[in-house]
């Protein structure tokens, strides 16, 4: 979450600013929202545009990395042909 | 002139030694044809008849011979027999077939005894001879002994005397003359066709000598050596020890850059038989640049058995640790990778299997694209050796490759995976890599969503689900959860997964997982079944779940299950994938009023507010999300405390915002409404004055309008 804040931020302003980071966060990490929810993201549109150039980047939740299988823990057996 | 002299000393050597022996001028030195005994009698064309019958007496084979095949003499050479009568058939003429074979069998051993006969008697001179200060006498002696290596007899005589096989050694060794090394070098190679010479040359300190011949400038040397070398260590104990000893792969590797095709499948085949299950050997051929030689031969040569050999040696260093990495830069896979589609059964195999133990270190590798596409090819097979490796090979160079990714899903691969996960059956070794490489496949990059929906269309959801079923395979079963999780993400295949049945085996498994995990205690012990933890199935079936829970009919399902209690439960773990995969799907179950109660009445507010203060971003989105929706109809002290925990997170690295913001928050009940049905116009941000906002109640009711909640609302359908 964004703890950098511009001073003279009342904590009110604050608390929108970080009501709807968290509702972009979700809807980036592609979870449903509420009607009231989706509601308030239009309330506070000016908001919104605003947060969505501070959002992470980087993916968030895509879920278990991939990860390599160690077939070479032991030499197979060899026939001699 | 000295060469002159020790000519002259040489032939003197040479008449004297064939005095000593009744076998006929070899023609050493008097440039004679070599004659065979018989034939010397009729040489001797002044002696008389009782002379040569006499010679015949002294020598028992020919005693037998004019005995029994008269026939046999040639001419001028008589019959023993006192009473032949050469009007008359002999009794073996009168003999039938089969005694006529006998007779053949028994000419040969007559003459076989000759030639052993003849070799016992040269041995002990030969080996003096060998010895000789004169390198013309040392040749001469070694070219008689190589001769007499040629008949079976003489070479079996020669093989018993240590003392001749550790002659012809130091001769070889020590000789500057490239001639004599050369016939000693023949000799050791053809007395190593039996296991008796074999054993004659290790005894003779053999081995250091002829890894020493590794170096000779001259091919036959090297043929020779390496022929012999390789007879040993096939066929001698402690072969193998003496030629590591006498630093034979040293010499051995740089070997690899000679260009005969036979040469090189001898050498790549004594490579092998020395660093197969020996870790200080593989090193030492990485050491002497052996990857890079190996590959090139793989890029280079067509003969078969060469690539064949060298295959081999590339299977044995790839278990290496540290050769591995070398023979993927050397470009490794793209060379065996060349060799899969021809004729040869077992050079394809051993290709495959070496692939396989390479792929996880070749996760990074360019120009893989025809292998690929081979390897898509292959699961078509319906041999378990191919289809273990190339689901094995595809699995690795799938994984965290969005390139490989991309390339295999448009060559058709999720169909040819769902395929070999049918015909896998119970294989494990096939099913796990192709579940794994399904997984990889359908996340992670551009092409993910086209996976996915791929899966459905080749009907591999019921077959993917199946493999939830018992007997628990854990490796397969961890796999498959997590494909299911990246297949729930494309909204097409949320009721198909539902409709298979996955739901309930999903929380069927997670039960079982989760108490598997109290059952043997909590912290820092875990719990492992089949080498798998019980904590990651537990992270994994939560993960699906939550993805599962985005469409509406599953989430009732999920709901239903009484699954709730059990992901609060989680969000105690000690595992932070556990607090983020049930935090999510708490998320999502929290968009239904009835599920946003049950949460609250299990207690999940206090874990969630730890949670708040996670440095994962995703715990912490997923747990205010859940706050908020949970407390939307709570009364105002509670969605005060939420408030306040929310902003002491969001303050936590602010100490000075927070004072303001804590100083600027009435405490009083009246901060938030109570009226819960009140709805509050909408505002922008960008209209709010900046200067002169008051903070009394009535602002505050305007501030937080999301707090409101109207029952009456109906939620939109999602997805």
């Amino acid at each position: 979450m964004n703890r950098e804040e511009a001073p003279g931020k009342s904590p009110e302003e604050m608390y929108i600013q970080q009501k709807v980071r968290v509702l972009l966060m979700l809807k980036k990490m592609g979870s449903n929202l509420t009607p009231n929810e989706e509601a308030f993201l239009r309330n506070y549109a000016g908001v919104v545009h605003s947060q969505m150039s501070q959002l992470p980047q980087h993916p968030i939740d895509q879920g278990a990395e991939d990860v390599v299988m160690a077939f070479s823990r032991s030499e197979t057996e060899d026939r001699r042909q | 002139m000295s060469l002159q002299m020790s000519e002259a000393e040489g032939a003197v050597k040479v008449e004297e030694w064939q005095q000593t022996f009744y076998a006929p001028d070899s023609g050493i030195q008097s440039g004679a044809t070599t004659i065979r005994d018989e034939d010397s009698v009729s040489a001797r064309a002044g002696e008389s008849a009782t002379d040569m019958e006499a010679q015949y007496s002294l020598t028992r084979a020919q005693r037998v011979r004019a005995a029994m095949f008269p026939e046999t003499l040639v001419e001028g050479e008589t019959a023993l027999t006192a009473h032949s009568n050469p009007d008359q058939p002999t009794n073996v003429q009168r003999l039938a077939e089969p005694s006529q074979l006998l007779k053949t069998a028994i000419v040969h051993l007559i003459n076989y005894q000759d030639d052993a006969e003849l070799a016992t008697r040269a041995v002990p001179e030969l080996t003096k001879l060998l010895a000789d200060e004169d390198q013309v006498v040392v040749n001469k002696a070694a070219l008689i002994v190589n001769q007499l290596t040629r008949k079976e007899a003489s070479r079996r005589v020669l093989m018993q005397s240590p003392q001749m096989v550790s002659a012809v050694v130091r001769a070889m060794q020590n000789t500057g003359d490239l001639e004599t090394a050369r016939c000693a070098a023949s000799v050791l190679h053809s007395l190593s066709h039996q296991r008796e010479g074999l054993l004659a040359i290790f005894k003779s300190g053999g081995i250091p000598a002829l890894v020493r011949m590794l170096s000779s400038p001259m091919e036959s040397v090297l043929f020779y050596a390496i022929t012999t070398l390789h007879n040993l260590l096939l066929h001698q104990e402690g072969a193998k020890m003496a030629v590591r000893l006498a630093d034979g792969l040293q010499r051995m590797v740089p070997l690899l850059k000679k260009t005969n095709p036979k040469f090189l499948a001898i050498t790549t085949d004594c490579l092998q038989l020395l660093s197969y299950g020996n870790q200080e050997s593989k090193l030492i051929i990485l050491a002497n640049g052996g990857p890079e030689s190996l590959v090139f031969i793989m890029r280079n040569h067509n003969y078969e058995k060469l690539l064949w050999t060298t295959s081999r040696v590339l299977k044995v260093l790839s278990v290496c640790p540290s050769n591995k990495p070398a023979i993927v830069d050397a470009g490794g896979m793209q060379a065996l990778g060349q060799h899969l589609t021809g004729s040869s059964q077992r050079l394809t195999q051993n290709c495959l299997w070496t692939l396989r133990n390479l792929s996880d270190a070749a996760t990074k590798q360019e120009g893989l694209d025809g292998l690929l596409q081979i390897l898509v090819s292959q699961l078509g097979s319906d041999d378990v050796n191919m289809l273990t490796c190339a689901t094995g090979i595809l699995s690795n160079l799938t994984c965290n490759n969005a390139r490989n990714k991309a390339l295999v899903t448009q060559s058709g691969g999720v169909e040819a995976l769902i395929h070999a996960v049918l015909r896998a059956g119970e294989k494990e070794d096939v099913a796990e890599p192709a579940v794994c490489a399904l997984r990889h496949l359908t996340s992670r990059h551009p092409d993910a969503e086209l996976a996915q929906n791929a899966v459905r269309l080749h009907y591999g959801i019921p077959a993917i689900t199946k493999l939830l079923g018992q007997p628990h395979y854990w490796p397969v079963v961890k796999a498959t959860v997590g494909l299911i999780r990246n297949l729930a993400l494309c909204p097409a295949n949320q009721a198909p997964l539902r409709e298979s049945g996955t739901i309930p085996r999903l929380v069927n498994l997670l039960l079982k997982a989760h108490q598997e995990t109290q059952r043997h205690g909590s912290g820092a012990q875990q719990t492992y079944q089949d080498g798998v933890r019980m904590e990651e199935i537990v992270e994994g079936c939560t993960g699906a779940l939550h993805i599962l829970a985005r469409d509406p009919i599953n989430r009732g399902e999920i709901a239903s299950m009484q699954t709730i209690p059990l992901f609060v439960q989680l969000l105690y773990s000690y595992v932070e994938n556990i607090k983020r995969v049930s935090a999510g799907v708490l998320c999502e179950l929290a968009l239904d009023k009835q599920c946003a109660e049950m949460i609250d009445a299990e207690g999940a507010s206090a874990p969630l507010m730890e949670l708040l203060h996670s440095p994962n971003e995703g715990i912490a989105t997923y747990a205010a999300a859940v706050l908020f929706r949970i407390s939307e109809d709570k009364s105002s002290d509670y969605r005060k405390r939420v408030s306040v925990e929310l902003t002491h997170s969001l303050f936590k690295h602010d100490p000075a915002a927070w004072e303001m913001a804590h100083a600027a928050m009435p405490l009083d009940p009246g901060y938030i409404p109570d009226d819960l049905d009140a709805v509050y116009p909408p505002y922008g941000y960008s209209d709010l004055p900046m200067d002169g906002l008051p903070l009394d109640a009535e602002l505050h009711e305007q501030y937080m309008p999301e707090m409101t909640y109207d029952p009456r609302q109906v939620y939109p359908n999602p997805l």
